[in-house]
């Protein structure tokens, strides 16, 4: 399972795929306070990232790869 | 005039592949069909039925080409269809200037064909001109459908110059330099990046800003545009960007790309092109030279930025004057310092050094050597009186300049190419091209002398004649080096060549006539030298007519995989389909009569042959049965062996079942050998599967593949081992065209016999024939050969004649199975005739395979071994 749905975490593993895209937008839908834990993420498709993006998910820990943080960071931070 | 040569590359020995052979020619006719049709459709706008046929056209040849990896021409094909589509179902009007652009965009195809035949490829270099076509026909689309209006599209069709069409427009937008204004976007690079890019642009490489705008629904077609973001070649930087905002949270449609990505890359424009080929829509690929990188004037003209400083019509702002103002009064200040310290050498340097720079940057590319030469005088003498001097006066002749290049320029302002020269003028020296002129003479609305347009020339150069590619269709005829000719015609060869077979094997007659009947033997030797040059060419003109209709076995084998693999599915059953020897040819009729034997073959190998994977294992055998179907020519035929590795044939079974059904009786069930007894599946009306599927087991498979074999002459033999498998191998004549026979003599008159039925030619003496009941039998070669004469099989009432020495002629021929010796009266040569097959009321004839013309004109009737004994 590439994102495990914790409590109110979602735990992002390896490459997550676009078919995760529509589980991770029903769960945030009903958990507006839930937060991504990306530090084990090494990609995650865009459909994923567009779902971070409009639920303005808050990351409690970014992904290790700095390549990829570097994408991801600013654009989820910049979610306003 | 136009550089661009009519073929790119010279045509390359490529080892052919028959798929794309069979497309290029496919493809040929389909574009000469859309050709006419559109020319038809000019002269009756409204009919429907050309239309459907012009769309139908268009749609098979995008399929076609969708099959391979060709982009560029599906992108065009597709646009093509669309707005066929549209004019079919009436959402468009036809008009002469959509069948310009269609005939323009088949053309283009046409080009991308010869390409293709020359290289098998697509050049990646071709996306930006194949978009560019495709979007000319979208244009004429209704707005509704056609493509997102570009940003800056209404800006430049505004200031360009009157008469430049939407087309033209957007030509020019997308060859213009920063049409996505992506100058100000690299303001938002980090300053790391900015930094390092800018030292890479300074060491010479060409940076690009893509803007990549995935589609909506690209998620559909498995892209994943973060992921190809970021496995962009050469990317320095990259950013996530929210074309538009984002939905809320409960409106958002997981499935629809909303984002779109900004990178920075320094890989070269092709290896861009080549790795966004599939989506050339959706990026925008943008040259950045370094002056918009750079930030600090100090950085704008660093000593690596030569290209761009070095251009002397750089199109200059006011902050650069007032930049240029302050420097040289800075040094104008330190020349006139008056010390001497120890550094005054080093400042005087510097001072040269800024001096040189700046003038090379303002395009006085001649200013540093006068610079150098007062140096050194300063340098050596210890005054700055000369360089001081240099200063003053250029700086009179740079403030002149100055003023006199803007007053050029800004009449020219608006128009849209102006903002971004310097980056062209610079990016087109730096990659060496000639395409950028001066922007002095840049006039969007100029029309090229020649009327000739390829790309890369300046987008108003397309206004009038739309886009042609360097040629006309008229231009450069494309010759296809492969011909279709209708069969008719090459059955009129083969005709032909038959009587001329004939009438050659007449000349020996002649030389004999004229030898024994006048008496003339040197024209007769003369004849026979003439007959045996005449014969040698008929015989290489025969074997040429031959190898054009000699087709490959892989006409009947691929469609193979898809049947083996859609039935082996079918029955749940793991089959590994070998074919070999598909480059095996033989005669086109040949090979079309073998396609349903074949398939009725492989349908019962793989029904009642190989088995379930459970039963194999439990067999030990390997769970994926193995079917091979194998092509080979031996000799004059052509010999396919379909061999699995299934469960044999049980003889058991086959002679109980031929015995239920009434085929063999009880005698024959005891006394038949398995090997007879696997024969058997030849027999009408057997079938040995308990139930009747859909494949097979109808009980009409094997006789029939047995009479569709013997029909062309060939047969098939069934060798099988109960558990192991069984193969099944059909032997067939190369061409049914010419058949060997050997002309024997009964009664008088002359039958030919097939050379593969004749074994031997023996003569017996009357004496060694035994009469065995009522039938006649010797002993050859050790072996008991019942006798018949050919005159009782054809109800001829004579008795076969003996020759002086009281012995028979005897012909052994082979029937199947069995040995059978005639009873002719004489044999007489071999000869190779064209058969003819009986028509009309004669066809009723069994006894008789056909007639052939003997070189004297008499007719030769070729008798059918198999039906007479």
């Amino acid at each position: 399972m590439p994102i495990e749905f914790k409590k109110n975490r979602a735990l992002f593993r390896e490459e997550v795929s676009v078919e995760e895209a529509e589980g991770l937008l029903e769960w945030l839908q009903t958990r507006p306070a839930a937060k991504a834990d990306l530090s084990a993420c090494s990609h995650m498709h865009t459909a994923n990232l567009q779902v971070l993006m409009t639920a303005k998910t808050v990351i409690s820990s970014w992904p290790k790869n700095v390549e990829f943080r570097a994408w991801l960071e600013p654009a989820l931070k910049s979610v306003d | 005039m136009n550089p661009v040569p009519k073929n790119p590359l010279p045509p390359n020995p490529l080892p052919p592949n028959p798929l794309l052979e069979q497309f290029l020619s496919e493809a040929r006719d389909l574009l000469e069909a859309i050709g006419k049709k559109l020319m038809q459709l000019e002269d009756s706008p409204n009919d429907q039925g050309i239309l459907n046929e012009l769309f139908r056209c268009v749609h098979t040849l995008k399929g076609n080409s969708g099959l391979f990896t060709f982009p560029e021409m599906t992108r065009v094909l597709h646009a093509g269809e669309d707005l066929l589509g549209m004019v079919r179902s009436g959402h468009a009007t036809y008009s002469r200037e959509l069948a310009d652009r269609l005939l323009e965009a088949m053309d283009y195809v046409g080009l991308l064909c010869g390409e293709i035949e020359a290289t098998e490829k697509i050049s990646a270099s071709r996306a930006p001109e194949s978009k560019l076509v495709a979007k000319a026909l979208r244009r004429l689309m209704p707005s509704a459908t056609s493509d997102p209006i570009p940003r800056n599209e209404e800006t430049a069709a505004a200031t360009i110059s009157s008469g430049a069409s939407a087309l033209a427009a957007e030509v020019q937008s997308s060859l213009d330099d920063d049409p996505g204004g992506v100058m100000p976007q690299l303001a938002d690079l980090p300053e790391a990046a900015r930094r390092s890019a800018l030292e890479q642009c300074r060491q010479g490489d060409q940076l690009h800003w893509i803007a990549y705008r995935p589609q909506r629904e690209c998620f559909f077609h498995g892209d994943d545009p973060l992921n190809s973001a970021r496995q962009t070649p050469g990317l320095m930087w990259g950013r996530v960007v929210r074309p538009e905002p984002l939905p809320s949270l409960s409106e958002l449609d997981t499935y629809s790309c909303l984002l779109g990505f900004d990178l920075l890359t320094n890989a070269s424009r092709e290896e861009l092109d080549e790795y966004y080929r599939y989506l050339p829509d959706q990026v925008e690929i943008t040259d950045v030279p370094a002056n918009w990188l750079a930030k600090g004037r100090d950085e704008t003209n660093g000593p690596g930025n030569a290209s761009s400083a070095a251009d002397p019509s750089r199109a200059r702002s006011e902050d650069d004057e007032a930049a240029f103002n302050a420097i040289l009064a800075a040094e104008r200040q330190i020349l006139l310092l008056d010390d001497r310290p120890a550094w005054h050498a080093g400042r005087l340097k510097a001072v040269a050094e800024v001096l040189a720079n700046l003038s090379q940057a303002a395009g006085e590319t001649s200013a540093r050597t006068d610079i150098e030469a007062a140096l050194a005088e300063a340098l050596t003498s210890g005054h700055n009186t000369l360089l001081l001097a240099w200063l003053d006066t250029w700086t009179a002749t740079w403030i002149a300049t100055w003023t006199a290049t803007r007053k050029i320029i800004q009449p020219e302002a608006n128009l849209p190419c102006v903002p971004g020269t310097a980056g062209r003028n610079a990016a087109a020296q730096a990659e060496g091209t000639a395409d950028a002129g001066p922007p002095l003479e840049s006039n969007p609305g100029k029309v090229p002398a020649d009327g000739q347009i390829k790309f890369g020339r300046r987008a108003g150069d397309y206004l009038d004649d739309g886009i042609k590619f360097g040629r006309r269709a008229e231009d450069s005829l494309t010759v296809p080096r492969s011909l279709k000719v209708d069969q008719v015609k090459i059955d009129r060869l083969m005709n032909l060549i038959g009587e001329l077979v004939v009438e050659k094997n007449a000349l020996p007659y002649l030389a004999q006539r004229a030898e024994s009947q006048f008496g003339v033997r040197e024209l007769s030797r003369e004849i026979k030298g003439q007959y045996a040059v005449m014969n040698r060419i008929a015989d290489e003109m025969q074997d040429a007519i031959m190898q054009v209709r000699m087709m490959a076995v892989s006409f009947v084998f691929q469609r193979f995989p898809r049947l083996v693999r859609d039935t082996s599915r079918k029955l749940g059953k793991e089959v590994q389909l070998v074919l070999e020897g598909e480059q095996t040819e033989a005669d086109k009729n040949i090979i079309e009569s073998l396609a349903d034997p074949l398939i009725h073959i492989v349908r019962n190998s793989l029904d009642h042959g190989l088995e379930m994977p459970e039963t194999r294992i439990a067999a030990g055998k390997p769970a994926t049965g193995k079917l091979t179907i194998r092509a080979a020519q031996e000799a004059d035929r052509v010999v396919i062996e379909i061999v699995d590795d299934g469960k044999g044939i049980d003889p058991a079974v086959i002679k109980q079942k031929a015995y239920e059904k009434g085929i063999i009786d009880e005698a024959a069930l005891e006394r038949i050998s398995d090997q007879e007894a696997i024969n058997l599946i030849f027999a009408a009306g057997l079938s040995t599967a308990e139930v009747v599927s859909d494949l097979s087991g109808r009980g009409v498979g094997m006789d029939v593949v047995r009479s569709a074999v013997t029909k062309i002459n060939g047969t098939v033999v069934v060798n099988s081992e109960l558990g192991k498998g069984t193969s099944i191998r059909i032997s067939l004549p190369l061409s049914m065209a010419v058949t060997q026979v050997m002309v024997v003599e009964s009664d008088g008159q002359l039958f030919g016999v097939p050379m593969d039925h004749v074994v031997e030619t023996v003569r017996v003496p009357r004496s060694s024939i035994h009469a065995i009941k009522q039938s006649q039998t010797a002993v050859l070669r050790g072996r008991i050969v019942p006798l018949k004469s050919l005159n009782a099989l054809l109800g001829i009432a004579a008795i076969p004649r003996s020759n002086s020495d009281d012995e028979l002629a005897v012909l052994l021929v082979q029937a199947g199975n069995a040995e059978l010796g005639l009873l002719v009266d004489g044999f007489q040569e071999t000869m190779g005739v064209i058969q003819k097959p009986f028509s009309g009321f004669l066809s009723g004839l069994s006894a008789y395979s056909g007639s052939a013309l003997m070189g004297d004109g008499s007719v030769l009737m070729i008798i059918n071994i198999r039906e007479i004994v």
